[in-house]
C-alpha cells in the first residue's frame, strides 16, 4: 500500500516536471532518463529475464530511427508509421539472427551480437542510399504538429512522448513478470536443460524475449532521430551506445522492473551535470570521475543499485 | 569605398539597438570536442579563443588596426566578452542538448562551434530555433550552407572550395611543367569528414576530366592499413588523394614506407595531414605530401599578424599556431567584430551586423581576401592554398603567385631516400 | 578465469605509454622498455584484480562487466588528463625499416613484434601447461570451488591470473609503441579484435588463441585486398559467426 502511494506520488512528480522546469535543459536531462530508461528497460527483458546479454541492442535502435527517418525523408511518411514498421522490421531481423546466434552460449554469445552489431554498422556505413556515413537529416516542418512528430517550440511533448515509451516498457514488463512466459524466461535464465527437461520449450521462449526486446528498443530509436533530427551509423548503430544501454541495465539491477529505470536515473544526470560542470575545461576530469563513481557502485553494489534501495527498505521494516 | 559603405550602414541599422540598456558583458558558448577521439581539435581551439576574448578585452595586445578597433569593445562601452566552454565529446545529440543548455540557462549572445560537421549540423538547429547566431569556424561539409538558416555562419572554406583548389592547380601544375596527370587515387575515411570529401573529389574529376582508379573507403581508426596501401600500390595512380583524421594519416604513413609504395604526388584534404602530431611524427617520411589549407606555417614569417599571434599562441599552447586554431580564430574575430559593431548584445543587430561584415584580407592570420557572407551565410572571399611538406615543414606551393618554395616532384622513391 | 575485462585496451593503451616515456623521458628504446612495460602492466593488473575484481567476483557476471568498463572509462579519461590529447610516436625505434621476404615486403617492427609475440605465447603455454603453478591457475579457471577444496590458493590465481595477462598486453603496448602511433584512444579497436579473436580460438586454449590470431589477421588483410576495405573488419565479424555457428565454442574451446 505505502508503495503503491509512492509510485502514485512519483508518477504525478513526474508528470508535472515539464511544469515546474520550463528550461529545455532540465527536461533534455529527464528526457534522457526516459530514452536510456526505456532502452534498458528493453534490454533487460532479454538479458535480465531471459539471461541472454546482448551486446549489440544498437542494431534495433538504429533499425528504428533509419527506418522511421528514410520513410520521412525519401517517401514523406509520418513518423508514427515509421516508428511501427521500424518496430515490426526489429522483429523480423531480430527473429532472423536469433535462429543462429541463441545456439551460443555466455561469452559466445555476446561476442556474437557485437558482431552482428559491427556487421550492420559498417553494411549501412557503406549504403550510399540510406545516407552511408554522412548519415540522413530528418526533414524540419514548422509549424510544430503531432502528426509530422516535431515540435520545435518546447520540449514537453517528446518529454509526455519518452515517459511513454518508458511506461510502455514497463508495463510490458510487468505484465511479462506476471504471465507464464516470464517464469519460463526466468528458468532459461537459471538453467536451460533444466527449463527444457520442465517442458519450456527454450528456443521459442528466448526468439519471444527478443521479439520483446527489440521492437521496444526499435521505438526509443525512432524517438531518437525525430528528437535531435540527425542520425548517422556512429551517433545510433554504435557499439558504444550497445554497451551504454547494457550498463545502464546492470548499474540498477538487471531482472528487476526498477532497475533499467533507477539505472537510467542515476547515470543519465552524472553524466549530463559532470559534463556540464568539467567538459570545458578540455581535461576530461568529468569522465575520469563518471568512470571512477561506476567502479564503486559495482565493489559496493555488485547486483545494482536496486539492491540496495530493496536492503534500505529492509532495514527500515526490520 | 563599398567597404566604407557597409560599415556606416552597419552602425546605422545598428542604431536603435545603441538606445538598448548597456549590456554589461557579451556572453558566448564555445562548443568543441574535448573528450574523446576528437578532443585534440577543442583543446588546441581553446587556448586561441581565450586569446580572442583577451584581445577584445584589452588585456592582451594585437597591433593591427582591425584587432586594435575591437580593443575593449567599443562599440558595447566597454564590456566584458565572457566565454563559456564545453564539451560535446563528438555526439550530436549532446552537441545538440549543450546549445540549448547554453542559450536558455547562460543566456549566452551567440555561438561558436564545433569541429564536427555532423555536431555542428545539430547545434545549429538549435540556434535556429532559438533564434540565435552562430559562428562556424571550420566544419567543411558542403550542405551546412544549405540549408536556408538565416542564423548560421560559416568562415570558413567548404569541401567544394577545397577540392576546387586541388584540381586548379593540377591544371596549372600541368601547364607550368609540361606534364600529365591523368589517374587519381582516392582514400577516405568512413565518417561524415571522408564521405564529404569524396563525393566531392569523385564529382570534380569527373568534371575534370581526370579518371579515379581506385576509390577506397576505408575504416577509421584501422589497426592496419596494409591492405589499403596493397590496392593503392597495385592501381599505382598518378595522384594520391587521400582524406584521413591524424591517426590514420600517420599510419598511412608508416604502411606506405613498409610496402615500398611510391606515389610521385600525394594530395590530402588538410586535418589529419597537416597536423603537427602528424608532421611530429612521420614528417621525415611524409616529405612532398600536399594539402589544401586555407592557414600554413610558413606563412606565419610573412605576415605579421599571424607571426603576432603565433608569438602569443605558442607561449599559451605550447606549439606553433596551425590550421585549426588559426580558423578557430578568424572565425570568432569575426563574431566579436560583429557583436562590436552591433553595438549590442541583442540577436537580431548581430544578425544584421554579421551580414554586413566585411573585414579586409590583410588584417586576417589567413591568406584569404577577406570575410563577406553571402546569404547563405558562407564567407566568400575564402581562397585555399596548396602546401607541401619539405623538410619537415609546410610550404605554400600554389597559388603560384604566393608560393614560398616551388613544387618538388615527383617526390622521391623509398630507395632513392638517405 | 571468466572474466572479460572491457579495460584491455586501455592496458594496451597504458603500456603504450610506458615505452612512449621510457623512449622520451629515458631515451629508451620500445625493446629495452618492453621489461619495464611487462612490469608495469603486471603491476597494474595485480592491482586491478585487488583493488577492483575481487570485489565484484562473488557478484553475478555482469557486475563484473561494468566494473571494467568503468574501469576502461576512468582510464581512458585519466591519461587524458595526465598527459593530454596529442598523438605520440616514437621516433626512430631501433628495428626501422623493411625486409624482403621473396616478394613480401614485411616492417622490420612488425616482424620483431611477431616474433616476440610468438615467444611469449610459447612460454606462456609452456607455464600453463607444465609448472605447478600454471596447472593451479587452470584448475582455478576450470572450478574455483574445487580448485580451492584441492588445496589451491585461489585468490593468489586470481591474481597472479590478472597480472600475467596484463604482463602480456605489456608486451603487446612495447612492441605496438614501435609503429603504431599512441593517444588516450588508442585502444579501442584492439581490445574488440582480441575479444573477437580469443573467442575464435576458444576461452582458455593459448595454441587455438594463436591460431586464431593468425587467421584474423590473414582475414583481415585478405578481405581489404580482394574485396574492400571498407568491410574488412565485417567480414572479420561474419568469420567469427561462421565459425561458431558451427563449433559453439570457438575451434577449440574448453567452455
Amino acid at each position: 500500500m505505502v508503495k503503491r502511494t509512492a509510485l502514485l506520488a512519483l508518477l504525478a512528480a513526474v508528470l508535472v516536471f515539464p511544469a515546474v522546469f520550463t528550461l529545455p535543459f532540465p527536461r533534455h536531462v529527464m528526457i534522457m532518463i526516459f530514452l536510456y530508461g526505456s532502452l534498458a528497460v528493453a534490454w533487460n527483458i532479454l538479458a535480465g529475464y531471459c539471461g541472454q546479454i546482448s551486446l549489440g541492442h544498437a542494431v534495433f535502435f538504429g533499425i528504428g530511427a533509419y527506418t522511421s527517418t528514410l520513410l520521412v525523408a525519401r517517401a514523406g511518411l509520418t513518423p508514427w508509421a515509421g516508428m511501427a514498421a521500424g518496430a515490426a522490421l526489429a522483429v523480423v531481423f531480430s527473429q532472423a539472427v536469433a535462429f543462429p546466434v541463441f545456439r551460443l552460449r555466455g561469452h559466445y554469445f555476446a561476442i556474437a551480437t557485437i558482431a552482428v552489431g559491427e556487421i550492420v554498422q559498417t553494411l549501412v556505413i557503406n549504403w550510399d542510399w540510406a545516407g552511408g556515413a554522412r548519415g540522413v537529416f530528418v526533414p524540419i516542418k514548422r509549424p510544430d504538429s503531432l502528426w509530422n512528430f516535431q515540435f520545435h517550440e518546447s520540449k514537453a511533448l517528446y518529454y509526455y512522448v519518452a515517459l511513454g515509451l518508458l511506461l510502455l516498457g514497463l508495463a510490458v514488463t510487468r505484465w511479462l513478470e506476471r504471465s507464464r512466459h516470464g517464469y519460463y524466461f526466468r528458468a532459461v535464465r537459471e538453467d536451460q536443460q533444466a527449463a527444457a527437461s520442465l517442458g519450456v520449450n527454450v528456443a521459442r521462449e528466448k526468439h519471444r524475449a527478443i521479439a520483446v526486446s527489440a521492437g521496444l528498443t526499435a521505438l526509443g530509436g525512432t524517438f531518437y532521430a525525430q528528437y535531435i533530427f540527425f542520425i548517422d551509423p556512429e551517433s545510433v548503430l554504435s557499439l558504444s551506445l550497445s554497451i551504454l544501454i547494457c550498463l545502464v541495465a546492470v548499474l540498477g539491477g538487471v531482472g528487476t522492473l526498477w532497475g533499467p529505470v533507477v539505472g537510467a536515473a542515476v547515470l543519465v544526470p552524472l553524466s549530463e551535470y559532470t559534463r556540464v560542470w568539467l567538459g570545458g575545461t578540455g581535461r576530461a576530469l568529468d569522465v575520469v570521475i563518471y568512470g571512477a563513481l561506476i567502479m564503486v557502485i559495482a565493489v559496493l553494489q555488485p547486483a545494482g543499485l536496486v539492491g540496495l534501495a530493496a536492503r534500505l527498505g529492509r532495514g527500515r521494516r526490520g | 569605398m563599398s567597404q566604407t559603405l557597409a560599415i556606416v550602414l552597419a552602425s546605422v541599422l545598428a542604431l536603435p539597438a545603441l538606445a538598448a540598456a548597456q549590456p554589461r558583458e557579451v556572453v558566448l558558448g564555445v562548443v568543441y570536442p574535448m573528450s574523446g577521439p576528437a578532443a585534440q581539435a577543442g583543446v588546441d581551439n581553446k587556448a586561441v579563443f581565450e586569446l580572442a576574448a583577451e584581445i577584445a578585452n584589452g588585456a592582451t595586445d594585437l597591433p593591427f588596426p582591425f584587432y586594435q578597433r575591437l580593443k575593449g569593445m567599443p562599440g558595447l562601452k566597454g564590456a566584458k566578452v565572457r566565454l563559456i566552454f564545453a564539451d560535446h565529446q563528438g555526439k550530436p545529440d549532446v552537441g545538440q542538448a549543450e546549445a540549448e543548455r547554453l542559450i536558455t540557462q547562460e543566456k549566452v549572445t551567440a555561438l561558436v562551434g564545433s569541429w564536427h560537421s555532423a555536431v555542428t549540423a545539430t547545434m545549429s538547429q538549435a540556434a535556429e530555433r532559438h533564434g540565435v547566431p552562430f559562428l562556424n569556424p571550420e566544419s567543411s561539409s558542403p550542405g551546412l550552407t544549405r540549408r536556408g538558416f538565416k542564423w548560421f555562419f560559416r568562415t570558413s572554406p567548404h569541401d567544394e572550395h577545397f577540392t576546387q583548389v586541388m584540381f586548379d592547380f593540377f591544371r596549372d601544375f600541368e601547364k607550368k611543367r609540361g606534364v600529365k596527370l591523368k589517374t587519381l587515387g582516392l582514400t577516405y575515411e568512413d565518417t561524415l569528414f571522408g564521405a564529404d570529401s569524396g563525393k566531392v573529389m569523385k564529382d570534380l574529376a569527373k568534371k575534370h576530366g581526370y579518371e579515379v582508379v581506385l576509390d577506397i573507403q576505408y575504416r577509421a581508426r584501422a589497426t592496419s592499413l596494409q591492405s589499403e596501401v596493397q590496392r593503392l600500390k597495385g592501381a599505382n595512380p598518378d595522384v594520391w588523394m587521400p582524406t584521413s583524421y591524424q591517426t590514420d594519416a600517420i599510419l598511412f604513413t608508416r604502411t606506405m614506407k613498409e610496402l615500398d609504395f611510391n606515389p610521385k604526388m600525394i594530395m590530402t584534404q588538410d586535418a589529419g595531414h597537416i597536423s603537427p602530431d602528424f608532421i611530429a611524427a612521420v614528417g621525415k617520411d611524409a616529405e612532398g605530401t600536399m594539402s589544401r589549407a586555407p592557414f600554413s606555417t610558413d606563412l606565419i614569417e610573412k605576415r605579421p599578424v599571424a607571426r603576432a599571434l603565433n608569438v602569443l599562441y605558442s607561449k599559451r599552447a605550447g606549439k606553433d599556431l596551425y590550421d585549426f586554431p588559426a580558423r578557430a580564430f578568424t572565425g570568432m574575430m569575426t563574431l566579436l567584430d560583429a557583436i562590436n559593431r552591433a553595438g549590442s548584445t541583442a540577436p537580431d543587430a548581430i544578425q544584421k551586423a554579421l551580414i554586413a561584415t566585411s573585414i579586409p584580407g590583410e588584417q586576417l592570420i589567413m591568406t584569404w581576401d577577406g570575410v563577406k557572407f553571402d546569404e547563405t551565410g558562407q564567407n566568400t572571399l575564402v581562397k585555399g592554398i596548396i602546401l607541401q611538406l619539405l623538410g619537415g615543414k609546410y610550404h605554400t606551393v600554389y597559388p603560384f603567385d604566393v608560393a614560398t618554395k616551388d613544387v618538388l616532384y615527383p617526390i622521391p622513391a623509398w630507395k632513392d631516400r638517405k | 578465469m571468466e572474466i572479460v575485462n572491457f579495460a584491455h585496451g586501455e592496458f594496451l593503451m597504458l603500456a603504450m605509454y610506458v615505452a612512449f616515456f621510457a623512449w622520451a623521458l629515458g631515451h629508451l628504446d620500445p625493446l629495452l622498455a618492453l621489461p619495464l612495460a611487462v612490469l608495469a602492466l603486471a603491476a597494474l593488473g595485480w592491482a586491478t584484480y585487488h583493488g577492483l575484481i575481487r570485489w565484484v567476483l562473488g557478484g553475478p557476471m555482469l557486475a563484473q562487466i561494468f566494473a571494467t568498463f568503468g574501469l576502461a572509462v576512468f582510464l581512458r579519461a585519466g591519461a587524458q588528463f595526465l598527459w593530454g590529447v596529442d598523438f605520440r610516436v616514437v621516433q626512430d625505434p631501433w628495428l626501422g625499416g623493411r625486409v624482403a621476404l621473396g616478394p613480401v615486403f614485411v616492417g622490420l617492427p612488425q616482424l620483431a613484434a611477431s616474433v616476440a609475440a610468438l615467444v611469449a605465447f610459447l612460454g606462456l603455454w609452456r607455464f600453463l601447461a607444465r609448472s605447478e603453478t600454471g596447472v593451479a591457475l587452470q584448475a582455478t579457471a576450470q572450478d574455483r570451488q574445487a580448485a580451492a577444496l584441492m588445496g589451491v590458493d585461489t585468490d593468489r590465481m586470481y591474481a597472479l591470473g590478472w597480472a600475467l595477462g596484463a604482463g602480456c598486453v605489456g608486451a603487446a603496448g612495447a612492441l605496438l609503441a614501435m609503429y603504431f602511433y599512441v593517444f588516450p584512444d588508442v585502444g579501442g579497436t584492439f581490445a574488440l579484435l582480441a575479444y573477437v579473436t580469443v573467442a575464435l580460438g576458444g576461452f582458455g586454449n593459448v595454441p587455438a588463441t594463436l591460431a586464431a590470431g593468425v587467421v584474423v589477421g590473414l582475414v583481415e588483410v585478405f578481405a581489404g585486398l580482394l574485396l574492400a576495405p571498407a568491410i574488412k573488419y565485417a567480414v572479420v565479424f561474419l568469420l567469427y559467426l561462421a565459425i561458431v555457428l558451427w563449433r559453439p565454442q570457438g575451434l577449440f574451446g574448453r567452455w
